[in-house]
């Protein structure tokens, strides 16, 4: 393991000397390498390996066994250049959320019972309305059911440039309708018609 | 270099179009706020009808500077515009949606939540 991760950190700067100072350049080779993020993203140092330590499948598991519902697992790997997976679930109460992180959490730790260095994920926003848990490939949200309507993450993630432009072209759309007062001007006349 | 008295432009949906900073939260005497930094401000504009009015005083999470963001590999980061994200008391974002490319150090500054609903991620 720590071979590995010298072996990594010894071909990091020799691949920066390598690479074009594009940044989107730059993301690919960190990607290749099987790095969520650059060095000098995060939680990188203890995020690097966290999801290594659990995988997407097992997280789910964690999630169903605490009985969060409506559990969705987006893969965003090409709209993201900083996370792989989102997964998205909802809890009941303030309570029940702080039980799903406390859950994730604890298996994290638990998996790495006896070694040197235990790693855990970055939980933030512990006693709101939504929690991040941030295992840097992939992420966590847990959600209120308001605060799930309320951000929408789920139109936002999948399938995020269409719906984005979906969006866009029917605030377009609505603010032609709204332009249009001229209308108004020709619905009096049958009222006068009326009258 | 955020101040107090800067405006600062907002990257968000929550309604506010333009800050003032009257305070830097993090030490008794700090002069300038980066990016990452959690400022106290009012909104001098806002759109009407919405939740946020004019003179109100919210925090808010700077995101982007005019003054250059270095990182360890060399890349300096600059943006055209001073902008913030209109946060509430708890760190959650008061909009739904946040406009613009976003540097990727706010994840590492706990805010992540900012950054999963940014658009692009620098």
């Amino acid at each position: 393991m720590l071979a590995a991760l010298r072996s990594r950190c010894s071909s990091l700067p020799s691949l920066l000397l390598k690479s074009p100072p594009s940044p989107s350049l730059l993301d690919q080779s960190w990607k290749l390498l099987g790095l969520s993020a650059p060095s000098f993203s995060s939680s990188a140092g203890g995020a690097r390996d966290i999801s290594e330590v659990l995988t997407v499948a097992e997280v789910e598991k964690i999630l169903s066994d605490v009985k969060a519902d409506n559990v969705i697992v987006i893969p965003t790997e090409n709209q993201s250049c900083w996370a792989d997976v989102t997964i998205i679930a909802t809890g009941r109460s303030d309570w029940h959320l702080k039980n799903i992180a406390q859950s994730l959490v604890y298996r994290a730790k638990q998996k790495q019972r006896g070694e040197k260095h235990v790693m855990l994920p970055c939980v933030q926003g512990y006693d709101t309305k939504w929690i991040v848990i941030d295992y840097g490939k992939f992420v966590v949200h847990a959600l209120d059911e308001k605060a799930r309507v309320y951000f929408n993450l789920e139109s936002l993630w999948t399938g995020e440039p269409s719906s984005a432009n979906d969006n866009s072209d029917k605030d377009l759309q609505n603010a032609f309708v709204k332009v249009r007062p001229i209308n108004n001007s020709k619905k009096k006349k049958p009222v006068q018609v009326s009258s | 270099m955020i101040q107090p008295q800067t405006y600062l432009n907002v990257a968000d949906n929550s309604g506010a179009r333009k800050l003032m900073c009257i305070r830097i939260i993090g030490a008794s005497n700090r002069r300038y706020a980066h990016i990452g930094d959690v400022i106290v401000a009012v909104i001098k504009e806002a759109i009407p009808n919405t939740p946020l009015e004019r003179s109100e005083v919210i925090r808010a999470v700077i995101v982007r500077t005019c003054k250059e963001l270095k990182r360890n590999n060399g890349t300096i980061i600059r943006y055209d515009d001073n902008a913030a994200v209109v946060i509430d008391q708890e760190g959650n974002p008061k909009g739904t949606r946040v406009f613009g490319a976003i540097p990727r150090e706010l994840r590492q500054l706990n805010f992540t939540k900012i950054v999963s609903l940014a658009p692009e991620v620098l």
